[in-house]
């Protein structure tokens, strides 16, 4: 029993003694889907090394991506990563951009080849094992801190009802108009925002130049839920002046086109995480909002027989 | 200043054009232009509170000039300049610059998408394009941006030669606010596309656009935009067949940086002369594909689309990828064109790349009318969509499920004095959306009544239309019941030269056991003719909304006003010569 004690003890002080540099790291379970973005966001990774009270090394990072039976998917290419000098005695913080240089980083097979078609690793459990290593034989210089995360990337909702282009009955679409669209994929950590914003569609104007430019009929905000009935009032709201530009046109061949109303909107679903902010910056517009549909609000034509 | 000189430039031309319009006779004009003022009013009560937003700007004058210039047979020069006088961006990169907001410069108010200012001088093909363009030149290239800047599109015989360059975003600073105005990097963009084509017959073309933005262009910078830069190349053929056969298709290779301030690689390919490679940059493919047969009474046809996880384009930014979708369309006239169905049905597939959890969604409509006599006419229609997701982390996956199922039967009947038209419809709608950590899935059912009368006098002039709407949605929790009357009456006046329109409705609103809310709008138009080419439209309405005790404070109340005026001048020199 002696002699294990003693060898565990020995062990340890090896290890103590080649391993002079302390590291610790943080990293948020569910990071951004794009591994280019863990570098914008300093919440998603922080890694300290802590010197030598005794002498100056100069280390490299070493940083492995694992999927969670062992095998190493990405790894840090030491030749040409690049090189650190942690003080004696003092702490260093550095970010993912250091820990993870993916100018530096190489990646395997399948993973090489979605990472540059996407940006993005597949949807999966992994782990960062990270660790400093000696030049130039690359020996350990630290222990070695690993973490585990999930990757999986957002999926903006899609809108589906009022459909593109569907013609909604005035009659109806006046006093209430339901609005569906499907959730975000996958479910955030803290409840979403769905952002819904309608915009009139003037008649010199192109769809997405009115998304850009006029002010919102609809802005609300909704959580928990991917539906919203809205009762816009809309009939206080003047058709557009070109569609009046013609005044004996309300009667033309037997067919009626009653007016009033704006004709021709936009809509689309911005979506939020529990800060305000867009739930998917990197991807897209920056904004996280959903590929914008059109829909028409009309009077049906009615064919009246004259006898 | 700026501003003033060109509505000062577009008054010389419309001089220029009314001289014209007395010497030249191979000289003519068409099109419009006109100014209307926007005035809105809302009064809340209790005073402080603001449970309800405005939705229009309080006071907008818009200016619009749309006149084309025909020299002969081959020399055009169309304008198309819209402007307001306010800016009222609220989404995107210029919101924030609206009345009482930080103030734009002339490279942003130029760049502004509320204006547009834009003239095409056209000589037999060749057309010089300057100013705001929204060039569309294919579904995967561009098409959904404007851009200030100067090009051409040449039509030598069956050939095409496009090109334009410009920007399509100024720089503009973050500002925290408030308003808050979310910064934008100058945005330079260029196109290209060469091909050739035969209307009706065949269609081919090369197209390659290009989007940079300048990392130094704003300061402070967006805190949530990137600087990004792409490049698009794609190749499109089109071919029309005899008896209305089709084939489209479209493949494109996008490489695109998300980031251009993420250190460059060489671990990446980059697309040389136009993109060099950084750790955010991405490329993959989109293609699209469709077949299928137009006919008199019969369509049919089969359309599909992949998106690449990576496919960006600065072209269309809304663009959401990573998808495969098909539609199956179809359309039929038959009894006598009596007769009309129109059907499609499709599926998308999200998550091509595995980067995401995968998600399936069906789409089905099915839409038949049947004019069964003169006097009948029935539309019945059909609608589902489902959506369904793997689980994730969660214990459940997402699944939703809406139907909707609609009727609408109609009556015409005359007598020597009127025509009458009674229609009824009814569309009943339930929407399943289960809970992913419980596993429960929460009903959300929708019935919708509307009764429509219209008579029609015919020695008369007036136009008097009635309906009834019932609408009422049950949700877990929440019972929404809404009852709408709605009567309008149009009546020309002044020899037909003033058209009156009034409308009145009534809405009443229940929630659950709380007391009604009441909500009465009424309006009018007057639109003048004030002679063949110039009129003068006016609409004015006001809406009072008064809650019973469904929300806090008891009672509020809002009354909204709405004044919309504006003259209309139509060029038409072709009608008179």
């Amino acid at each position: 029993m002696k002699k294990w004690i003693a060898s565990i003890f020995l062990l340890i002080t090896t290890q103590s003694v080649l391993a002079q540099v302390n590291i610790n790291m943080t990293l948020a379970g569910r990071p951004p889907a794009n591994l280019s973005e863990w570098a914008n966001r300093r919440e998603v990774l922080t890694f300290v090394m802590s010197g030598s009270q005794m002498d100056q090394l100069v280390v490299k990072i070493k940083a492995e991506i694992k999927t969670l039976d062992g095998t190493v998917i990405g790894t840090t290419n030491l030749n040409s990563a690049k090189s650190y000098s942690p003080l004696p005695g003092a702490s260093t913080i550095l970010g993912a951009l250091d820990v993870l240089p993916l100018e530096y980083m190489i990646f395997t097979g399948k993973y090489q080849s979605i990472l540059t078609k996407t940006g993005k690793l597949p949807a999966d459990n992994y782990v960062l094992c990270v660790q400093l290593v000696r030049l130039p034989d690359y020996s350990p210089a630290s222990n070695l801190v690993c973490k585990n995360f999930y990757l999986a990337a957002y999926q903006l909702p899609t809108l589906m009802m009022p459909a593109n282009e569907q013609e909604l009955n005035a009659n109806i679409a006046q006093s209430a108009i339901t609005f569906r669209w499907t959730p975000v994929v996958p479910n955030a950590a803290t409840p979403v925002t769905y952002r819904l914003q309608v915009f009139e569609v003037l008649p010199q104007q192109q769809n997405v130049q009115a998304l850009r430019s006029n002010q919102p009929l609809l802005d609300k905000n909704i959580v928990g839920t991917a539906q919203y009935i809205w009762m816009p009032q809309l009939s206080m709201l003047p058709t557009n002046p070109t569609e009046n530009s013609d005044a004996d046109s309300t009667q033309k061949n037997g067919e009626r086109n009653k007016k009033g109303i704006p004709i021709k909107f936009i809509w689309t679903i911005q979506t939020l995480d529990s800060f305000g902010m867009p739930l998917n910056q990197t991807d897209g517009n920056g904004e996280s909002r959903s590929e914008p549909l059109i829909f028409y609000v009309k009077f049906p034509k009615v064919s009246l027989n004259k006898e | 200043m700026n501003k003033i000189k060109i509505i000062l430039f577009g008054f010389i031309l419309l001089n220029i054009a009314a001289d014209a319009q007395t010497k030249k006779p191979d000289f003519s004009v068409i099109g419009t232009m006109g100014v209307t003022y926007e005035g809105y009013g809302l009064n809340r009560n209790p005073s402080g509170w603001t449970g309800y937003t405005p939705r229009r700007p309080w006071n907008q004058v818009r200016f619009n000039f749309m006149p084309n210039f025909k020299f002969g047979k081959n020399l055009s020069i169309p304008f198309n300049i819209s402007m307001a006088a306010l800016p009222t961006n609220f989404a995107g990169p210029y919101s924030g610059f609206i009345p009482g907001g930080p103030k734009q410069d002339f490279k942003q108010w130029i760049t502004n998408p509320v204006n547009n200012i834009a003239v095409n001088p056209k000589y037999k093909w060749a057309e010089l394009q300057l100013g705001t363009q929204y060039l569309k030149y294919s579904e995967l290239s561009t098409g959904d941006i404007g851009i200030f800047g100067a090009g051409f599109d040449l039509r030598p015989k069956s050939y095409r030669i496009k090109f334009f360059t410009g920007v399509s975003q100024a720089g503009i600073n973050y500002f925290s606010g408030p308003p808050t105005i979310t910064g934008a990097f100058k945005r330079n963009n260029w196109m290209f596309q060469i091909g050739k084509e035969k209307e009706g017959k065949y269609e081919l073309s090369l197209n390659v656009a290009k989007g940079k933005d300048f990392i130094n262009s704003s300061a402070p910078p967006p805190l949530t935009v990137k600087p990004q830069e792409g490049a698009i190349v794609s190749l499109l053929s089109n071919i029309y067949f005899n008896k209305g056969w089709y084939v489209k298709m479209e493949g494109a290779q996008s490489v695109f940086t998300r980031d251009l301030t993420t250190p460059t690689t060489t671990l990446i390919k980059s697309f040389d002369p136009f993109i060099k490679a950084h750790t955010s940059t991405v490329r993959d493919y989109a293609a699209t594909a469709a077949i299928g047969k137009k006919g008199k009474n019969f369509d049919v046809g089969i359309s599909s689309k992949y998106f690449g996880a990576g496919f960006q384009t600065a072209g269309y930014p809304f663009l959401q990828p990573d998808r495969f979708d098909y539609l199956l369309n179809t359309k039929l006239n038959t009894w006598k064109n009596k007769m009309n169905i129109v059907a499609s049905l499709g599926q998308r597939v999200n998550n091509i790349s595995s980067t995401t959890l995968k998600a399936n969604q069906f789409i089905g409509n099915l839409n038949w009318f049947t004019q069964f006599n003169d006097q009948w006419s029935l539309n019945v229609n059909y609608n589902n969509f489902g959506f369904q997701s793997a689980s994730g982390l969660n214990p459940y996956g997402i699944k939703n499920v809406s139907n909707d199922f609609g009727f609408s039967p109609t009556y015409t009947w005359s007598n020597t004095k009127m025509s009458n038209m009674l229609s009824f419809s009814y569309n009943y709608s339930k929407y399943d959306e289960r809970d992913v950590l419980t596993g429960t899935t929460t009903g959300n059912n929708t019935h919708t009544a509307l009764l429509t009368y219209v008579p029609s006098y015919f020695k008369k002039n007036l136009t008097p239309d009635f309906s009834i709407m019932y609408f009422h949605n049950d949700v877990l929790l929440a019972k929404t019941s809404l009852v709408t009357l709605s009567s309008g009456l149009a009546m020309p006046i002044a020899k037909n030269k003033i058209q009156l329109r009034g409308q009145l409705q009534y809405n009443l609103v229940k929630l659950n056991a709380f007391k009604n809310d009441n909500n009465l709008i009424a309006s009018c138009n007057v639109d003048w003719k004030i002679s063949k080419q110039f009129s003068w439209n006016t609409f004015l309405s006001s809406n009072y909304f008064k809650y019973g005790n469904s929300i806090i404070p008891t009672g509020a109340n809002y009354l909204e006003s709405m004044c919309r005026t504006g003259f209309q001048y139509k060029f038409d020199t072709k009608k008179k010569q």
